[in-house]
């Protein structure tokens, strides 16, 4: 059976671009587009992997990575976050609402699947 | 590309909604200054207009909304009020971006770029109107942070890394499973990964959410340390990673015997060398007898023993194509080998004047044998010039960034072979040139600038085969060498004359000329003088040749020409009365016959009319006292010696002679016209002239 | 007498020069080869004759009569090449010695053997490891180490009177 990465982002060219990427090479993708539509969309689905920007309203990239990571049945899977920030401190939060990597915006589709391969196989 | 259409399109879709929406909010915040959500809603599109701008390849736009965003992320955290100011900016801001996309996309009209910079000044002041600070404006000019890029160059050699890794206990909660670091670096070699189990508590205080298990790792790749760095670059934080390497499978296989598992454990700081030695006073096998004594883990064992299974491999792949031979045994050989061809040369002589074709046959067959032995057993000795390479790839890094210059080492034909000899002399003098290079050519960096070069100065090491000689250049793209100062110091020793009309290329060389550098120079040389008569001494004594040329202010290059092997002479057999001699004939240029009264003597000096040009000479017989009978016709061998024509006379020149070099033995280590002697078919014995020594002494 | 060094009984190689009998430790002695053909190395001192071809190794020659300012030799039918092992820098190596010829090895024990005189040869005292007496004859008996050493070898090159050229 073929993983499911869930992909959230309020951009609707960038996860048209990113569920594309991943289909390609043979993963099934849920898009939201932003935090209150994943959780929504979480309710009845599992997820091997999530990919979420982190500026979004209803709910931003970190409010739901800390919401998702107390969920038992989320508790351990990788989640990389998109962001357009390269200082530290939006690394930082992230990390400690319990992000596993980052990607930096603009990103080539080649990186992502880079990124992915280093926590999902 | 047909998906990246579709995302452009998407994109221009999406902007265009977003910049709809943008003119919404802003109507909504004129009336309601205070609707913190339209500004929010303001702020979100910029964000994405800017962050998928710059995915999909709008990198003007995603620039300019930047500064739209900058604005409006300070208008959201209450740095910058609502005002009339800012609205009609957004609204400007909208449109152009609306044109910008426009234009991107061939529908619209080319944009004045001006106005852009205008509206972007006025976003600009906007956050410095205020007397207080300018709020945080994040420059979008931050160097962009590189994703993980899968590929890094990889290094000529297999290394065998060890890799230590031991992660937090929690580490299951950033969603990190340490099986995946593991996959990463399998995909690098052929690893060996042994667990280390000695955390794993009973199973009663055994949480499953956390990690007990720490991981050695034997890699033996072709892949960098900083590839294999990167692989931890999500984990930095939560596991302790050490990287140490093993062993260097280089060029140069050294003569390494396999590891011992003792020094391993010793070297891993597993076990202490004192209790190692105790245990080795029983005889058992050690790993077990540390196991037993409770100074050692079993895991520990298991992963240092996997590491010299592995280690031992890769010594034994190495070995396998090695044997390693005694150099006097191999000296023996090549000893032999010469003589051989000395006497199937003679064979092959006495057969051509018999008329026997079953003789003729046999000893013909003999030549190409003897020809192909002796290639094949010269060749016993070469190695690649790769492996004093390496070293000095380090040296230039390191002086580098001693002397605050930067610099790079680039190489070239580091697989041009050399006999192992003429490699272990070639080294301290490679070393000083390069060094000369590093501290006198190549200028430091502002200096590089100001004269409009790159700030980063190069030197360029390269090596290969030319005839049978090998040629090693040295350039560098600094300073050049100052023509003058060379010339004044050269006077001022004595060493030309003030009025010698000399080219440049020999001003170069009295550089290498015997009491350059002891000359106290009153213009400063910047020391390039030092040393280097020892350079070309060195180069003399493996009869090479050393060429300095340069363009001052561009580049310095040093050509240093040298024989494959010194155990083999090419020369140029010459006979002088009853005695023979072989002149080098890397320096031959060509020999003309001469009638004894042909010869002038301008300013009381020997000097030979060629073609019109003028070249000194040094009549053998004379220097060596051997008579005073001048034979009618007598023969000048022209050759240059150290980018000066000059010619010696000698009786008979008899031909091309390349044969074994016999070492005249320490009784004459202090003579100096003479680098040795050869065999010559009949027995008689050949000395081999020193040409340069010749030239020099008085 | 006591020679210091001399304690037992040995061998000995004696030869010719000029008259006189001189003698070597045998142990230093390789072989013996008949007079052949010897290429002059220039520029030598005159006692250092050249160089042979010995089985493909280039040896020199030191004509001893030169070396101990004996006048040279002419053509001498029975004059041979001895070629013994010395040790110069440090490394063992070989020479060959011109003599007017080659005699006989003999034996002599430490009686027969008196210390070098102190005035009255030729030579300098320390050439001689002592005198020897066998058969009413005197031996001088040739202190090798010393009379072959890197310092008497010394190669001090003939100054040259030729001008460099010069363009």
């Amino acid at each position: 059976m073929a993983k499911v990465i869930m992909t959230v982002d309020d951009s609707t060219s960038i996860r048209q671009m990113v569920s594309f990427t991943l289909n390609q090479v043979g993963y099934d993708v849920v898009e939201a587009v932003d935090g209150r539509d994943a959780v929504d969309k979480l309710a009845g689905t599992h997820i091997d992997m999530l990919l979420t920007d982190l500026n979004m309203p209803n709910k931003n990239g970190l409010e739901l990575i800390e919401w998702i990571r107390s969920m038992p049945k989320f508790k351990f899977i990788p989640i990389i976050m998109l962001t357009t920030e390269s200082e530290t401190e939006m690394k930082q939060k992230g990390k400690a609402a319990g992000a596993t990597g980052w990607i930096v915006k603009p990103f080539k589709p080649e990186q992502l699947l880079a990124v992915v391969k280093k926590v999902l196989r | 590309m047909d998906e990246s259409g579709r995302f452009i399109e998407e994109f221009c879709l999406e902007a265009e909604e977003l910049l709809s929406g943008v003119e919404d909010a802003v109507l909504d915040i004129e009336e309601n200054p205070g609707d913190q959500e339209a500004v929010n809603r303001l702020f979100r599109a910029m964000h994405t207009i800017k962050g998928s701008g710059a995915m999909f390849g709008f990198d003007a736009v995603s620039e300019f909304t930047h500064h739209v965003e900058t604005v409006l992320d300070n208008v959201r955290n209450g740095t910058v009020p609502v005002s009339k100011t800012l609205i009609d900016l957004i609204l400007m801001s909208r449109d152009r971006i609306t044109a910008m996309l426009a234009e991107a996309n061939g529908g619209g009209p080319p944009l004045d770029s001006q106005e852009g910079e205008e509206i972007v000044a006025s976003l600009k002041a906007l956050l410095y109107s205020d007397d207080t600070e300018p709020p945080v404006e994040k420059s979008s000019k931050e160097a962009p942070e590189e994703n993980f890029v899968p590929v890094t160059p990889a290094p000529e050699n297999e290394v065998v890394y060890r890799i230590r890794l031991s992660p937090d206990l929690d580490i299951f909660s950033t969603g990190m499973d340490p099986v995946m670091l593991l996959y990463d670096l399998a995909d690098m070699g052929e690893c060996c990964v042994v667990a280390q189990t000695e955390k794993v508590p009973d199973l009663e205080n055994l949480s499953p959410e956390s990690c007990y298990f720490s991981w050695d790792i034997i890699l033996p790749t072709t892949k960098s340390v900083n590839a294999i760095r990167d692989v931890f670059i999500f984990v930095e934080d939560d596991c302790e990673i050490v990287i140490e390497t093993v062993e260097e499978k280089g060029i140069a296989s050294q003569e390494v015997s396999a590891p011992r598992l003792g020094d391993i454990l010793v070297e891993r700081g597993d076990i202490e060398r004192k209790i190692l030695d105790e245990e080795f006073d029983t005889h058992k096998k050690i790993g077990e007898r540390l196991v037993e004594s409770g100074a050692l883990s079993k895991e520990k064992l298991k992963s240092a023993l996997t590491e010299q299974t592995i280690v031992s491999k890769m010594h034994k792949s190495s070995v396998a194509s090695t044997v390693r031979v005694p150099s006097d045994r191999l000296d023996k050989l090549i000893n032999l080998v010469g003589e051989l061809v000395i006497t199937q040369a003679r064979l092959t002589q006495v057969a051509s004047t018999r008329e026997d074709t079953e003789l003729g046959e046999s000893v013909e067959e003999i030549e190409r044998l003897t020809g192909e032995l002796r290639d094949s057993v010269l060749n016993i000795r070469m190695m690649p010039i790769g492996t004093i390479f390496n070293k000095f790839r380090r040296l230039v890094r390191d002086m580098s960034s001693q002397l605050n210059k930067e610099i790079e080492l680039v190489t070239q034909g580091a697989e041009t072979e050399l006999d192992k000899t003429v490699l272990e002399r070639l080294d301290d003098p490679l070393v000083h040139l390069i060094r000369n290079s590093l501290d006198h050519g190549v200028e430091p960096p502002e200096v590089r600038e100001q004269r409009g070069k790159s700030q980063k100065g190069t030197i360029v090491l390269s090596a290969g085969h030319k005839g049978t000689n090998v040629v090693i250049t040295i350039q560098d793209d600094g300073a050049g060498l100052n023509v003058e100062a060379i010339r004044q110091k050269a006077v001022e020793g004595g060493l030309i004359s003030e009025h010698a009309e000399l080219s440049d290329k020999k001003i170069f060389s009295q550089i290498f000329a015997p009491g350059f550098s002891t000359v106290r120079n009153v213009t400063s040389v910047s020391g390039r003088g030092v040393g280097m008569d020892v350079v070309k001494r060195t180069i003399d004594s493996l009869r090479g040749r050393i060429d300095i040329d340069s363009v001052p202010g561009e580049w310095t290059k040093v050509t240093l020409i040298l024989p494959l092997t010194l155990a083999i002479i090419n020369g140029l057999l010459v006979r002088i009365e009853d005695d023979f001699f072989v002149l080098p004939l890397m320096s031959v240029e060509e020999c003309v016959e001469i009638k004894s009264k042909e010869v002038e003597m301008i300013n009381g000096r020997n000097i030979l009319n060629v073609r019109g040009d003028m070249v000194p000479y040094i009549r053998l017989r004379d220097r060596f006292h051997m008579g005073n009978r001048r034979p009618e016709r007598e023969h000048v061998v022209i050759t240059d010696v150290n980018n000066s024509r000059i010619g010696f006379v000698v009786d008979h020149v008899i031909g091309g002679h390349q044969t074994v070099i016999k070492p005249l033995g320490p009784a004459f280590k202090d003579i100096k016209n003479v680098s040795g002697a050869t065999i010559l078919g009949d027995g008689t014995v050949a000395l081999i002239l020193d040409t340069s020594v010749l030239l020099e002494s008085a | 007498m006591d020679v210091q060094g001399i304690t037992q009984t040995s061998q000995y190689l004696t030869f010719k020069l000029d008259k006189e009998i001189y003698a070597m430790d045998i142990t230093t002695v390789r072989e013996v080869l008949d007079i052949i053909q010897i290429t002059k190395v220039p520029q030598m001192p005159d006692f250092m004759r050249g160089v042979i071809n010995l089985r493909g190794r280039v040896v020199p020659v030191v004509d001893l009569r030169l070396k101990f300012g004996m006048e040279k030799a002419t053509f001498l039918k029975e004059a041979c090449i001895v070629i013994i092992e010395v040790f110069l820098d440090g490394e063992e190596t070989i020479l060959g010695i011109l003599v007017d010829a080659v005699q006989e090895v003999i034996s002599l024990e430490p009686e027969q053997i008196d210390p070098p005189p102190r005035i009255g040869t030729r030579l300098k005292t320390e050439f001689i490891k002592g005198m020897g007496k066998k058969d009413q004859e005197f031996i001088i008996i040739l202190e090798t180490t010393k009379v072959f050493s890197a310092e008497e070898l010394a190669i001090v090159q003939t100054a040259d009177d030729m001008p460099i050229p010069e363009i």
